[in-house]
């Protein structure tokens, strides 16, 4: 035990030497900032013609919202033969998507179009590949450091749409619960924030509880039908995403009590579109996720073959998709080919 | 001795061939960039994986040594973005975290007696909830992540002029200090002793409580230090930090030939096992293959080397137990002459 002890020592003091010999190094890079050369260079590649490799890091491949992506994006880029498109799996971890970044970046990738897992933890890759000159675009979530372009979801405009489309729906009086995101991740954050800011408009609804699903179907079917045993009048329920309003449209049929309240997504994901078809929910906010995922792809060769040195950027330049509030009113409107 | 030799030099060799063979396929393989960050990817988790041989060896295990990496994080993070505490104040808090989770996980263990696969599955539900409880929250109260400034911090993300990363320093450094704690001294002895067959360490007056508790707190050691390359690395904390990475360095250390029975392995092996890992795991990337194809052909490689793991211990076992036959034989010829 003694020796355990004597090691952690030796190790923690070898640490904190280096970690104060080495402290000019390494904050010293943060002054390189200050002499900047210019938002101008010389194009690197002709993006018609020359050979290119774009990478697109999803934060869960499997899921439809970023199957709907890749599929935008990999259609945009079929067009042209000398693009080279792969795909690497996020797997939901946020090291993961560094880790992937980092190797692109080794691979001298041409562009990156990236929809991060949590903001914060991709902030030092995307600064890396941005200062290694491969332009890095993100979809629907942004990262924290400045990088090309953002083409984004709406989630605060869609979370206050579901706010107000909820509180409308019931004279503005009634008890609400909200089935949130995994703790942390930021479209979650957002749609929340966004839809507490419409329901403080309306001081006659109450929120009696709110709980992560996790993003999981299952997990907000527990969920929801904890909230069932627990309260006996809900007049409507916010869900984070479809899939989790779909859990809790489950078990609120099951309990019988689907005529009570509202149930509401967010993505607009073609099983949640069935589902207002069926009666089971009552509305979610769609986006054009193959049109997303183009754009993405049409932005990444702007500026690949662009004279704009994105590094430079203090500010990321942002697109964001029009959110369409689909109700059982207007659900015909997105036909097969917009369904994802 | 020499069983254990050749299945070292087998493990390398294989590392070896897996290494020429990403080198032959792709440009980007070997090329100075690549092997750096390759190590880098390595290090962190290979600094759990060291913490977990300890585990594994005495016959146990540590489930929650990943959880703890994210509290550890979670603490720094809060303590530097909230509470705008002084770095090493948070850095010294992190290190308590983790004595104090491996104390808890050797009290679980050790003194409860309950089997530290569940132990450290519960005591990892502990960690990650405390992980959310030590988050930082926005003005709505959501959980939100934040990138941390601190010079210190960024430090522990640093590499060397020539391009090797602090952290991959540190795994080494850490990788000899604690072969040598293992081969070279009373704690080691008692740690295989213990790992092969508990009663009879027991009964030669080895504690069973202090050998485990030391293990427990070398895994919580080595969570806090590569929590402090985690945040060099990604400078940010989220509640799902470091959590399934216990598998991958668990993993490492099977393939690095540890085994779950205990007394089996060392850090040596585990070193081979997540540079193994990781070289696949880099070396797939290169190949422009689709995300189903590039998982297949991961846990295919993977399940292959278990195969040839679990093939070697049956071979070696059946050739120990005919040497014990003959040499019985022999002995009882050697009686029935006299």
């Amino acid at each position: 035990m003694k020796k355990i002890i004597a090691l952690m020592l030796i190790m923690l003091l070898a640490f904190s030497f280096a970690a104060c010999g080495g402290s000019d190094n390494g904050g010293g890079s943060g002054s390189d900032g200050s002499q900047a050369e210019g938002i101008f260079r010389d194009p690197k590649k002709n993006p018609y013609s020359d050979e290119l490799k774009i990478a697109w890091i999803p934060s869960d491949a499997p899921a439809a919202n970023c199957v709907a992506w890749g599929a935008g994006i990999e259609r945009e880029l079929s067009y042209w033969s000398n693009v080279t498109f792969n795909t690497f799996d996020g797997e939901r971890d946020a090291e993961k998507q560094s880790s992937i970044i980092q190797d692109l970046i080794v691979q001298e990738y041409d562009a990156i179009i990236l929809q991060p897992y949590v903001s914060s933890t991709v902030a030092v890759a995307v600064e890396d590949a941005e200062a290694a000159g491969i332009p890095v675009i993100c979809i629907n979530i942004d990262a924290d450091s400045p990088h090309s372009a953002l083409v984004a979801m709406t989630d605060y405009e869609a979370g206050y749409a579901i706010g107000v489309e909820m509180a409308e729906s019931v004279g503005g009086e009634g008890n609400f619960v909200v089935i949130q995101a995994t703790p942390g991740a930021t479209r979650g954050e957002n749609l929340e924030e966004g839809f507490q800011a419409a329901i403080a408009n309306y001081p006659g609804i109450t929120i009696l509880d709110e709980q992560t699903g996790e993003w999981n179907s299952e997990k907000a079917n527990a969920v929801m039908t904890d909230f069932l045993t627990k309260y006996d009048s809900i007049d409507g329920v916010f869900c984070h995403n479809d899939q989790m309003a779909e859990g809790a449209a489950t078990a609120v049929q099951t309990a019988g009590r689907l005529g009570e309240m509202s149930i509401w997504g967010a993505n607009g994901e073609a099983k949640a579109l069935e589902y207002i078809e069926q009666g089971l929910m009552t509305g979610t906010v769609y986006t054009d996720c193959y049109d997303q995922g183009a754009t993405a792809a049409r932005l990444a060769m702007m500026f690949i073959g662009g004279n704009l040195d994105t590094s430079q950027f203090t500010q990321t330049l942002q697109i964001k998709m029009p959110p369409i509030v689909v109700t059982s009113e207007n659900v015909a409107s997105i036909t097969e080919d917009m369904r994802w | 001795m020499r069983q254990e030799m050749l299945r070292r030099y087998i493990s390398f060799g294989l590392l070896a061939a897996l290494v020429l063979a990403f080198s032959l396929t792709s440009e980007f393989f070997f090329t100075s960039n690549n092997i750096y960050n390759l190590l880098r990817e390595s290090s962190i988790v290979g600094i759990l994986a060291i913490g977990i041989t300890m585990t594994i060896i005495t016959g146990g295990n540590d489930l929650s040594c990943g959880a703890l990496l994210g509290l550890d994080a979670m603490v720094i993070s809060r303590l530097l973005y909230v509470n705008e505490a002084n770095v090493w104040i948070a850095i010294t808090a992190a290190l308590a975290v983790s004595l104090l989770g491996g104390l808890f996980n050797g009290f679980l263990v050790a003194i409860l007696r309950i089997p530290d696969f569940i132990a450290t599955l519960s005591s990892k539900f502990v960690f990650s909830g405390l992980t959310l409880m030590f988050a930082i929250r926005s003005a709505t109260g959501m959980i939100t992540t934040k990138t941390l400034s601190d010079p210190t911090i960024k430090w522990f993300g640093g590499k060397l002029d020539f391009g090797l990363y602090y952290v991959t320093i540190a795994f080494f450094a850490l990788a000899i200090l604690s072969q040598f704690l293992l081969k070279n001294t009373r704690l080691g002895v008692h740690t295989y002793a213990i790992g092969s067959n508990r009663n009879s360490a027991e009964l030669s007056g080895i504690s069973y409580i202090k050998t485990k508790f030391a293990a427990f707190v070398m895994s919580g050691f080595c969570a806090f230090v590569g929590s402090l390359f985690f945040l060099g690395k990604i400078r940010a904390a989220d509640t799902e930090s470091g959590i399934g990475m216990e598998f991958q360095a668990i993993s490492a250390a099977v393939i690095g030939g540890c085994a779950f029975t205990g007394g089996r392995g060392d850090v040596v092996g585990t070193v081979i096992g997540v540079l193994f890992l990781k070289v696949l795991e880099n070396g797939v990337l290169k190949f422009n293959l689709s995300t189903e194809m590039q998982k297949v052909l991961t846990g295919s490689v993977i399940v292959i080397m278990l195969v040839f793991d679990a093939a070697y211990n049956k071979y070696m076992q059946a050739k120990t137990s005919k040497s014990a036959v003959i040499a019985r034989e022999k002995r009882e010829k050697k009686v029935g002459a006299q």
